[in-house]
């Protein structure tokens, strides 16, 4: 078979195949995604997605979303670029979120017996959606990384405090006092993650009183953006298409 | 075109099987059993733990039990690891199949990390309820910044029951009662599936029609703005007015219904009470130690000084958890776990009383399988050659004095 020659000898086959082709590029995508990023995630933000008394007012809220819109940002780059397709941060977030479901559910439950409703994972998704439709409502990556960026810092706690809420009630025990969230960390025992490491509500942001979430929130908005920059040109540099010379070949 | 497929189905195997181990890739500690592993000087020259007892070997789901005991931070405490201004009493069990109910350093509940002082005694306790059946071997263990878990002894403690049955209710401030095992549970997923869906939603708007090869041709051939319908911004924006109404509904229902809401509480606890030890009529001076590698024992000469008024003896050698004990001087009746013990593990050139005021120099040796079986003869190799202990003399009533002991210990390969 001549290279000249093509593969399909009808237009119905070519719909047939290019759409085969999608269902294998958008599975492939998924599953990619859903690797890398899930390892990035569990390397970047680890605990803090991973337990319930991590989840505070300061640092999670910091934290999450700086690191977690990496791999939206770069593949919206991809998508939207190349193909004007809107769904980059929502396919990234929706494979994180299915495999970190998957990783909670068999190993944190499963294998080691940690209660779900103290290792479930954050919810990453109004964020997403919100970054999908301003790059595709404004066509452009500055503003994409401008609005969507801190929109994606400032949704991140009030879309997980009704998931969070109900464990930040307030118990005495033993004469102290505890949110439940607490005293999950100390009932479930984690062997290899002592106390001291845990970091939450540590940081300098106290003279803003009370309401340090909204701080913590707007402080992670501006450096998301500046993280979408970085990881839209990442987007931009892996997927890039280089010709080399026919010459030698 | 069938390479291509070829191609694409192989790169999604791959990518499908990177998923799954990156799925597979992180599981919470699920073992303890590092007491070996760990280097001997770090358990021999930081926390010495002593006294201690567990108070079942069986205990039914829902039931509890305590490990208590005491423990001693060693004035030497090498310069290689961390000082203790931050430790955390922690438990060494293989993930929650307890959980910890308690836990209290001289009286003080320490859910946190908590400051030691070097050169002081403690008293501890942890109360653990079980959870998850099986036989677990149940390690005391101290956590140090800087310095890594301090594990000690472990016993083999068996629950009986079924998990299915284990609660864990606790009353709040607000006056619920709740399990906390399995409390919020329901609102966890229903948030999640929630917004789950809408995303899924979005992403199924956008695969439903042709996507790589068509719009890639149209974006190349510059016809770019054709592929996004001005239905399509109506619904984009239908997607985003109702994220975030989803949002402000989530904030305000919530708010409604857990008004009273607490930040985490962290926060290093300071201040902890240790021990009053009684002053030691006992002094020791060690004149030298070698560790025979052959003979798996250790051997100190030892100058013992009486500075009481009742004859004393020398009963137990204590070293990183493993007890040496003169059987003619001290049975132990705790049930202390039978590999760490050797019960007549002691030998004393000369073990008969010393009397008040009396000065006697003595060749002790320590010996036992132990010393292989938990790799304290490694510390010959490590960079400060040293060995250190605790000494338990007795004198005629049985009152009991602890003496510490620290010095530079020779291999003896012969
Ligand atoms: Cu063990």
């Amino acid at each position: 078979m001549s290279a000249s020659q093509s593969a399909v000898r009808s237009r119905a086959e070519a719909v047939q195949v290019s759409r085969t082709l999608d269902w294998m590029i958008l599975f492939t995508l998924f599953t990619a995604v859903l690797g890398g990023y899930h390892i990035h995630y569990m390397l970047t933000g680890g605990d803090w997605d991973f337990w319930s008394d991590w989840k505070d007012r300061r640092l999670w809220v910091t934290v999450a979303p700086i690191v977690s819109i990496t791999f939206p940002a770069a593949v919206q780059a991809m998508l939207w670029y190349r193909y004007r397709l809107p769904f980059g941060a929502i396919v990234c977030i929706l494979a994180l979120m299915l495999g970190e479901w998957i990783n909670r559910y068999l190993n944190f439950w499963g294998w080691t017996y940690f209660p779900v409703n103290f290792c479930f994972p954050s919810n990453l998704i109004p964020g997403a959606i919100l970054l999908d439709v301003v790059l595709m409502l404004s066509s452009s990556f500055v503003l994409t990384a401008v609005i969507g960026g801190m929109a994606w810092g400032l949704v991140f706690y009030p879309g997980n405090w009704p998931i969070i809420a109900p464990l930040h009630v307030p118990v005495e025990y033993n004469g102290m006092m505890f949110t439940l969230a607490d005293l999950q960390g100390y009932h479930y025992v984690r062997t290899g993650t002592p106390e001291y490491i845990r970091m939450v509500e540590k940081g300098t942001l106290r003279t803003f009183g009370k309401d340090v979430a909204p701080v913590s929130a707007f402080f992670s908005a501006f450096v998301s953006i500046i993280i979408y920059f970085l990881w839209h040109y990442f987007g931009r540099w892996f997927n890039k298409t280089d010709f080399i010379s026919g010459e030698g070949i | 075109m069938k390479t291509i497929k070829d191609k694409v189905a192989k790169l999604s195997f791959v990518a499908l099987l990177m998923a799954l181990t990156s799925a597979m890739f992180y599981t919470p500690t699920a073992s303890a059993h590092g007491e070996k592993s760990q280097a001997a000087f770090m358990r021999m020259r930081t926390i010495h733990w002593f006294d201690l007892d567990w108070s079942k070997d069986e205990v039914a789901v829902n039931d509890t039990m305590t490990i208590s005991g005491k423990f001693h931070v060693f004035a030497g405490w090498p310069e290689t690891v961390d000082k203790p201004e931050v430790s955390f009493l922690n438990i060494g069990i293989p993930g929650p199949v307890f959980i910890r109910a308690g836990s209290w350093i001289g009286g003080q509940l320490v859910p946190r990390s908590v400051s030691l002082e070097l050169g002081d005694t403690y008293e501890f306790k942890v109360l653990l309820k079980a959870r998850r059946p099986g036989d677990w071997h149940v390690h005391t263990m101290m956590n140090v910044e800087g310095g890594g878990p301090i594990i000690g002894p472990g016993k083999w403690v068996t629950i009986t029951g079924s998990m299915s049955e284990f609660v864990n209710p606790l009353t709040t401030l607000t006056g619920q009662t709740i399990d906390l095992e399995d409390y919020a549970l329901d609102n966890v997923y229903f948030w999640h599936a929630l917004w789950y869906s809408i995303g899924l939603a979005w992403l199924i708007f956008w695969i439903k029609r042709p996507m790589f090869i068509p719009r890639h041709i149209a974006v190349t051939s510059g016809k770019a703005d054709t592929l996004i319908s001005a239905t399509d911004k109506k619904v984009a924006i239908g997607f985003a007015v109702g994220t975030l109404a989803l949002l402000m509904y989530g904030m305000g229902s919530t708010n409604e219904k857990y008004p009273i809401t607490t930040p985490l509480q962290a926060g290093l606890m300071r201040g902890i009470k240790p021990i009053e030890m009684p002053e030691t009529s006992v002094a020791v001076k060690v004149e030298d130690a070698t560790y025979r590698v052959p003979g798996r024992a250790m051997q100190m000469t030892l100058t013992i000084t009486n500075n009481g008024d009742s004859a004393i003896r020398l009963g137990e050698f204590n070293t990183a958890s493993v007890r040496f004990l003169d059987a003619d001087v001290l049975e132990d009746e705790s049930g202390y776990p039978d590999d760490l013990l050797a019960e007549e593990g002691l030998t004393v050139s000369d073990n008969s009383p010393i009397a008040p005021g009396e000065s006697r120099t003595v060749e002790v040796t320590a010996s036992d399988a132990a010393w292989e079986v938990y790799r304290l003869a490694d510390l010959i190799y490590d960079p400060d050659s040293r060995f250190a202990g605790l000494l338990f003399f007795f004198d005629e009533d049985g009152n009991r004095q602890m003496v510490m002991v620290d010095a530079p210990l020779i291999p003896s390969f012969i």
